[in-house]
């Protein structure tokens, strides 16, 4: 069964793109991620399906009830962490948590204290007195608060320290054990690398791609550098399946995708230092998809 | 009930200080009353040898200065502009705070819909409303009786203070159909003191050219005191203006609201 299915889902402020045809689907039970730069429409896919913002075309349904018709039916839930966390200021912790807790039927109000414990947070301060961090500690205990069947998160790391992440990996990590589906908005691959299953690339409001983290990583892409003394001429190696090719003073880098012996031929006769031949990182496929042309990135 | 209490403890500081204020602007008026009261015939005398116009821009003209409730209408001027300001600030920031304090995220993906927000926060500025009004009112009553020697007509009274809780429902209203039209909102003081300024400046006018049309335009108009103190009641085609103006503003505030987009901050 598929939690949140999106189809065609288009916005627009005025004549200002926010996305276009956004279309994909998270299963139940899964960790998908959401991955694109700043500005390529992930938080107003997410304020759509929230009913924040209202689109201009398409529509999106979650547990299969449309999102802006059944809204405030199907937010029971959902647990969501926006990107940036702000509080009415001049209450405590305690309270703010309360509030949150009194719009969900049957809450267990002792989860408050136990992830408060784990999350390290002082339920007795004020708002206005919290760090940015633990304001968004805040944030994670009133998303997680009322056991939400989905769980969306809005680029949720900013502001953890590195072992605060790791807490919070481990809690979303736990939900989603627990039967939570999880849909993971980042700009950072590597924590939707450690995260997720599935993920879904978007650029320019548009979905570039989805894909299997695996697959994504196994595709036959080899990332190369060859060290080199003197000269070397570089469109030598400008063949079919190569990309991102840079020179970087005395060493060449590229990703070449495509039959390896034809690269082989072309390393002979040539004087290298050194060569090294890796499985490139998803930040480098990242950026290959990202900065390919439109025609390319759909095979 | 959650956002209704919370809102209410939110806006408790507030709301005691306006009430503080609006006492202290009576009582500034009326305690000066004692002193005042031998003179006051004098004071008739100065205010009736200016020109018309200027007796009825200070709304002094048909004044009986000697008598209490006269007095009274004089000083309930000063507490009705005061009062107008307050209800428009609380209905223009009411929603408005959502967004600008940037809790809207919080709030509206909570399982409730826009409407029941937009719904019991009105409540919300209602109760803070009729706090007010009862606080002015026994205020009042109590300024009013101590220091009148003589019986004064509580009917009249009754209307003149009662005038406050009309205005202040028609500017709070005003003030969430603006917050609701308005695309964002940085600070609300400016926009309701600039809004209710007008209105009582064209009331102030209208004392003066006594235009029935631009009547119409000032709700400052609608509950003008002179006018109750002679026909002893509300005029009923203002009063069924209010109404259906009041009305029309929470209608397009549900309808503005709900449609509204919420962009990422």
């Amino acid at each position: 069964m598929n939690v949140i299915e999106i189809n065609q889902l288009t916005k627009y402020y005025g004549k200002h793109r926010g996305i276009e045809n956004v279309s994909f689907s998270v299963e139940e039970g899964e960790i998908f991620g959401f991955i694109g730069p700043n500005g390529a429409g992930k938080s107003t896919t997410i304020r759509a399906l929230l009913s924040l913002i209202h689109p201009t075309s398409g529509s999106a349904t979650i547990f299969g009830k449309d999102c802006i018709k059944y809204g405030s039916e199907i937010r029971r839930d959902i647990g969501y962490l926006p990107s940036e966390v702000f509080y009415y200021e001049h209450m405590k912790v305690k309270e703010v948590l309360n509030y949150s807790a009194s719009f969900y039927d049957n809450v267990d109000t002792s989860r408050i204290a136990s992830l408060a414990e784990v999350m390290n947070l002082d339920l007795n301060k004020r708002i206005d007195d919290l760090s940015y961090g633990n304001k968004k500690k805040v944030g994670i205990i009133q998303g997680l608060l009322h056991e939400p069947r989905l769980i969306i998160l809005d680029e949720p790391t900013g502001g953890l320290d590195p072992l605060m992440q790791q807490t919070f990996f481990e809690l979303i990590r736990a939900e989603n054990k627990k039967g939570a589906t999880v849909l993971f908005s980042s700009h950072i691959l590597s924590e939707v690398q450690k995260l997720c299953g599935r993920v879904a690339i978007i650029k320019d409001g548009t979905i570039v791609r989805v894909e299997n983290i695996r697959d994504m990583q196994k595709h036959n892409y080899k990332k190369f550098t060859l060290d080199y003394k003197g000269v070397m001429d570089v469109q030598h190696f400008n063949l079919e399946g190569v990309t991102n090719l840079t020179v970087n003073e005395n060493s060449l880098h590229f990703l070449f995708k495509g039959d390896i012996n034809r690269m082989v031929e072309r390393l002979q006769g040539q004087y290298l230092l050194n060569l090294l031949v890796e499985e490139p990182s998803l930040e480098e496929i990242f950026m290959h998809y990202y900065q390919k042309e439109e025609k390319e990135a759909q095979p | 009930m959650n956002i209704l209490i919370q809102e209410l403890r939110m806006g408790r500081k507030t709301l005691i200080i306006w009430c503080i204020s609006l006492i202290g602007v009576l009582s500034l008026f009326m305690l000066l009353y004692p002193s005042i009261a031998s003179q006051l015939e004098d004071f008739q005398r100065v205010f009736e040898s200016f020109p018309i116009e200027f007796q009825q821009a200070f709304g002094v003209a048909d004044l009986e200065l000697a008598s209490i409730l006269s007095f009274y209408q004089f000083a309930l001027m000063y507490v009705l502009l005061a009062g107008a300001i307050q209800a428009m600030n609380m209905g223009v920031s009411i929603l408005s705070a959502e967004v600008r304090e940037k809790t809207g995220d919080f709030l509206f993906v909570k399982p409730v819909s826009r409407n029941r927000v937009v719904a019991m926060k009105i409540l919300a500025v209602l109760v803070q409303i009729l706090i007010t009004n009862a606080v002015v009112f026994t205020a009042s009553l109590l300024m009013v009786t101590l220091l009148s020697d003589t019986a004064y007509n509580l009917k009249l009274f009754t209307l003149f203070t009662l005038s406050l809780l009309f205005i202040q429902i028609f500017f709070a209203s005003l003030g969430l159909f603006v917050s609701v039209f308005l695309r964002r909102i940085r600070t609300v003081l400016p926009i309701s003191m600039g809004v209710v300024f007008i209105f009582y400046i064209i009331h102030l006018l209208n004392e003066t050219l006594n235009d029935d049309k631009l009547g119409l335009v000032s709700p400052f108009d609608y509950f003008n005191l002179t006018e109750i103190s002679m026909n002893m009641n509300y005029d009923s085609l203002y009063l069924l203006l209010w109404f259906v103006l009041v009305g029309l503003f929470t209608f397009l505030t549900f309808k503005l609201f709900a449609r509204k987009d919420l962009p990422s901050i």
